[in-house]
């Protein structure tokens, strides 16, 4: 291994030979440099050298392995442990069973549960098995191999019981856990009841199990401290909430549990499940060495929570040009073994059930329920993903019965802004949705291959494949879809930021973790903005700076952008006071431009530098936007902080006797409030599309009886680059958000919600199938 | 272990018990991650240059070196040669796959869905396995079924296959555009001079099946005297789509529905379905 100088040269060599390349290319070409321009990822660079640093390459003096035991079971109560054949083997330092952990409430026998807003899970499981792969026992050897094998050697007999795996039968079943199987039944009831509309059009609806895949599997490195605490390295998502529930866990106070976030090797909202980071240090804790864990893929597939499986049946009802009269609908997800954000993910499902529509009568009944299935959590737009490729197809289907053309149904029915959803609540954040339709039918659509026969046509099957131009049919589908940003219900958004300035440079330090989002690129481009300072470090995340809250639900932009942003300008107050009052002038008069400090009248004329030279100045904001308030019995209440929407075509080819699509191009407008980094917005709405693509055509997790499938990268199949589609951006639609962080919205799980539903409709549209499930396999998309 | 010739290959692996032969290693190396497999020691195939490339006998034999690579046998001047192997090889993983993956690592892996077993199943192929101070020549089928295996100690150093000069294709359902195993695959090779067709189905089965009634009864509906406009052999496309469902039928049992295994009776009706199609349109690229 290369010892960090040699990384930080080549880093600083690679830099500047790229530095040296922009200048040769153009030398007038200024740096990007603020709010609005195409800053470059701050770690873009050492993740395209390799020398971006991860969990998995973490080492301490002394280290041991650990490995942990999992159930083969998706259902079974444990009857007995024995670890005595594991504690015997040379080389194994401990092994721990539920039995080791600290009591959980009223003695129950797996110690402390946990779970982001239910605790419901054990670290370890000690009476009942609730999904294949649950933890059971882990050991600590001196080496990766003696750990597994250990692992392996601990003899547990199980009671193997009939899983529950239908989420339907999930009401009469027995129940699985002392909560019961029902995690959340939420109504919503709003207008009459009785009204009836000229056409009716009804449909049933699944989608299959989606995985994050993190390009990385789950690795991180436990150290023992003098004082009685654990140090953790890994790749959280949520340093400070995950060190409370690690804490907990461990009965141990926070402050003896330190959380360092090393790079996050892909993640789409939670990473790390906290029963792979409390095993690591209470393996730390038993053995008083620095212990290391690298899940294998498998167990990376059982370990962290997928999208919620959904079944959805809906009931459109219109008037004869097509207006929606009433919208009825039944919502069934399936959270898996433990409650985990089942019941966040069923208040979005339900809340956009109509989609970005105005009706005025909804009736819908929606319910998470628990299963022996694995567990279900957090995963870009969840519950707002399955409810959109729903109602949009419906929307299809309502518009065959009109008539008319699918983008016209749409019309006729968009939400603007100031409308009401069927929560009650008034959307009075912008909710641009005619636009954006505007927006992607009036971009240019693909060649056909006929019009360019010399191309070099990718057919469906890829190259090579099986393709034949004479079974090929192109297909070209609508959808607009919304999303809620920020915490719901009730939530507590809050976050902390500060920021220092000495001499030339400025650092910010927050705990928003930069996930791949982009997080730490918009810190430095507000304090650019902020102060005119050129240079602007990120400061590495651990859990004893100040709480900014998770990565996920695209909160970061708003609630730690916005805390970044105050702390910049208190530490700009700081500096300019003492200009302004040696100038006798307010503070308001000057302003900070192109690296100056320029008063009103132009008289002053002073670099950024000059006037901070042999200054440290400091300040910490707090960024807490709006509250909001749970839905009540009827599904009613001012839910959300603001709503994202996104509008999308899709044309793809199929070839109608192997059913094999090729999604030729995804064309997107997206409202995102303001265009803070063009460039990055582009990075997360390809990526949003990808992930959507994969849903629709390849991505799920399957079970057979509650057992994994396919937990592998050959077998859980993830869209290459072949599989992706030519992302082109119609529009990004810059209505300010008021009351939003720089006017701007979140733009990571909008086009990941809506994609799915635009190639399903690009399918339909294809091959004249209904196209009911997603993904969308081949068997589903043969019409020849 | 490095050997740096077929000879030195075959010493060192019948002087080290345990041993396991090495190409590519992009089967072997899944195997040993998964834990399925920890070799004693390994002997690694890649510095036999001989077994890197290709040479000809009697004129009418190409003998290829196991240590062919997938994009090496991609080139045009192979796929000249033999072009469904080729096209085979062209769709085998990708590209880093490609590059290092062989020709005896996929025989002697013998996966269902080896995507040159098809290929080498319908051109009749055999297959050279070399142990120290001796070789014997079995059919490439038999290695596969298990009726001949190849025996610890034995390398696959050469694949013989006939050169037809004619058209033959190979053709895979993958169920997606980027790099696929094959749900289904069909290889299909002219044999003017015995006015024969041959085929196989690959991946629906342990082993690729050859419809043998099928290729007779095609041969058959060949006028293969008359030439279509571009100098092809011609048929009927009626012809061709019988001859699909023919082979489909040979080699995917039908399952009939019971009541209990409803799935298996669907699952059954797509692979016949799709080997149905790419039976039938293989016909259509080897004869237009
Ligand atoms: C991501 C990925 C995608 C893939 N996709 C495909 C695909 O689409 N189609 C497909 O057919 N395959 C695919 N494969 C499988 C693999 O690449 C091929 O089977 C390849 O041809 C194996 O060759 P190798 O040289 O890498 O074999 P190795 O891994 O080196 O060896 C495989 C086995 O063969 C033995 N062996 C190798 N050479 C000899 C020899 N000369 N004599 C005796 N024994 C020998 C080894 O001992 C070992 O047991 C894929 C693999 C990966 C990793």
């Amino acid at each position: 291994m290369s010892s960090p100088t040699d990384i930080a040269s080549a880093a600083a060599a690679a830099q500047s030979a790229l530095a040296q390349s922009a200048v040769d290319d153009d030398a007038q070409t200024p740096e990007p440099f603020g709010l609005g321009s195409s800053a470059p990822r701050n770690d873009a660079l050492p993740k395209a050298l390799g020398i971006y640093p991860y969990a998995a390459d973490l080492w301490a003096e002394g280290l041991l392995w650990g490995a942990v035991l999992r159930a083969p079971h998706p259902h079974a109560r444990i009857v007995s442990v024995d670890t005595s054949a594991a504690l015997a083997l040379p080389g194994v330092h401990a092994v721990i069973t539920a039995a080791d952990l600290p009591p959980g409430p009223e003695g129950a026998p797996d110690g402390a549960p946990h779970g982001p807003i239910v605790a419901d899970r054990p670290i370890l499981a000690a009476g009942l098995i609730r999904h294949h792969g649950e933890p059971v026992a882990a050991v600590a050897a001196d080496h990766p191999d003696t750990a597994r094998l250990a692992a392996a050697s601990i003899v547990v007999e199980y009671e193997v019981l009939e899983p529950v795996t239908d989420p339907e039968q999930a009401f009469s079943a027995p129940p699985l856990h002392p909560d019961g199987n029902l995690f959340r039944h939420l109504p919503l009831r709003t207008g009459d009841p009785e009204a009836v509309g000229e056409i009716i059009v009804e449909g049933l609806y699944q989608v299959g199990r989606q995985d994050p895949a993190p390009i990385g599997a789950e690795a991180g490195l436990a150290v023992p401290r003098p004082d009685g605490g654990v140090e953790l390295h890994l790749s959280s998502t949520d340093p400070h909430g995950d060190r409370d529930r690690t804490a907990a866990c461990l009965g141990l106070e926070p402050d003896r549990v330190r959380l360092v976030v090393t790079g996050i090797p892909g993640a789409t909202a939670d990473r790390e499940d906290l029963s792979f980071q409390v095993t690591l240090a209470m393996l730390a804790l038993r053995t008083g060495r620095p212990v290391k864990m690298t899940l294998t893929r498998e167990e990376s597939f059982q370990t962290h929570t997928s999208r919620h499986p959904a079944l959805l049946r809906y009931r459109h009802h219109a008037d004869a040009e097509g207006r929606l009269v009433k919208v009825e609908a039944q919502i069934l997800l399936d959270g898996g073994a433990y409650a985990d954000v089942s019941s966040e993910a069923l208040a979005a499902a339900t809340a956009f059930s109509v989609g970005p529509y105005v009706c005025p009568n909804v009736f819908v009944d929606a319910w998470a329920v628990r299963t022996n299935n694995p567990p279900a959590g957090r995963m870009r737009g969840e519950g707002a993903l399955q409810t959109c490729f729903a109602y949009e197809s419906q929307l299809d289907q309502l518009a065959v019965r009109v008539g008319v053309e699918p983008l016209e149904i749409r019309r006729r029915n968009a939400m603007a802004t100031g409308d009401p959803m069927p929560t009650g609540q008034a959307v009075t954040c912008p909710a641009p949705v005619a636009a954006l339709l505007d927006a992607v039918s009036a971009s240019p659509l693909p060649a056909l291959p006929m019009d360019d026969p010399e191309g070099d046509w990718l057919l469906p099957g890829g190259p090579g494949g099986a393709g034949d131009p004479a079974a090929v049919r192109r297909g070209i589908g609508y959808a607009v879809g919304m999303v809620h940003m920020l915490g719901a219900e009730g939530e507590d958004e809050v976050s902390t930021a500060t920021v220092r300035v000495s001499g030339d440079h400025a650092t910010v330090i927050c705990a928003a973790v930069d996930s791949g989002q982009g997080f730490a690129t918009l810190a430095r481009q507000i304090v650019q903005d902020v102060l005119g300072v050129t240079e602007v470090y990120v400061a590495p995340v651990d859990s004893d700076q100040s709480i900014a809250g998770p990565s996920a639900r695209g909160r970061h932009t708003w609630v730690s952008g916005g805390a970044v942003e105050r702390a910049a300008l208190m530490v700009r107050h700081q500096l300019l006071q003492p200009i302004a009052a040696n100038f006798g002038m307010s503070v308001e008069l000057l302003s900070i431009a192109d690296g100056k400090i320029t008063s009103y009248d132009g008289v002053l004329g002073m670099p950024v530098g000059e006037a901070l030279e042999g200054k440290e100045l400091w300040a910490t904001a707090q960024c807490r936007p709006h509250p909001t308030e749970p839905l009540d019995e009827a599904g009613q209440g001012d839910a959300f902080v603001s709503i994202a929407f996104c509008a999308m075509r899709a044309v793809v080819d199929v070839d109608i006797e192997l059913g094999t699509v090729r999604v030729v191009d995804v064309t997107v407008a997206q409202d995102v409030g303001r265009a803070l980094n063009p460039r990055q917005i582009e990075d997360r709405i390809e990526a949003g599309v990808a992930q959507g693509v994969g849903l629709a055509l390849l991505e799920d997790l399957r079970t057979e009886g509650g057992r994994l499938v396919n937990p592998s990268l050959t077998g859980y199949r993830l869209p290459t680059a072949l599989d992706t589609p030519e992302v082109r951006i119609a529009a990004l639609l810059e209505e300010r958000d008021v009351v939003a962080t720089f006017g701007a919205k979140a733009v990571s799980a909008a086009p990941a919600v809506v994609a799915p539903a635009a190639v399903a409709a690009a399918v339909r549209a294809a091959t004249g199938l209904p196209v009911g499930r997603l993904p969308i396999l081949p068997e589903d998309a043969i019409a020849g | 272990m490095l050997p740096a010739s077929l000879d030195e290959a075959v010493e060192a692996l019948a002087a080290t018990p345990g041993a396991v032969p090495v190409a590519g290693a992009t089967d072997l190396m899944e195997a040993v991650n998964a834990g399925r497999l920890r070799p004693a020691a390994l002997i690694g195939l890649g510095r036999i240059t001989e077994l890197r490339g290709w040479r000809y006998e009697d004129g009418g034999t190409a003998v290829l070196g196991a240590g062919l690579t997938h994009a090496r046998m991609d080139r045009p001047d192979f796929a000249a040669l033999i072009p469904a192997l080729a096209d085979a090889a062209r769709t085998a993983g990708p590209p880093q796959v490609r590059n290092v993956g062989t020709l005896g690592g996929n025989v002697a892996t013998a996966a269902p869905a080896g995507d040159t077993l098809p290929v080498l199943a319908a051109l009749e192929a055999t297959a050279t396995l070399a142990r120290a101070g001796s070789t014997r020549e079995v059919p490439v089928s038999h290695l596969l079924t298990g009726l001949d295996p190849l025996r610890p100690g034995e390398l696959l150093t050469w694949v013989r296959v006939p050169l037809l000069n004619a058209p033959q294709v190979f053709l895979k359902a993958t169920g997606r555009s980027g790099p696929a195993r094959a749900t289904a695959s069909v290889a299909l090779v002219l044999d003017p001079a015995r006015r024969a067709v041959r085929c196989a189905v690959g991946a629906v089965a342990p082993v690729p099946l050859r419809p043998l009634e099928a290729e007779t009864w095609v041969a058959g509906c060949i006028d293969w005297d008359a030439r279509g406009e571009d100098g092809a052999t011609v048929i009927d496309p009626a012809a061709a789509a019988a001859f699909g469902e023919y082979v489909a039928g040979a080699c995917v049992p039908e399952v009939l529905p019971d009541g209990t295994n409803e799935g298996l009776a669907q699952g059954a009706a797509r692979v016949r379905r799709t080997v149905s199609v790419l039976a039938r349109r293989a016909l259509g690229r080897a004869l237009k």
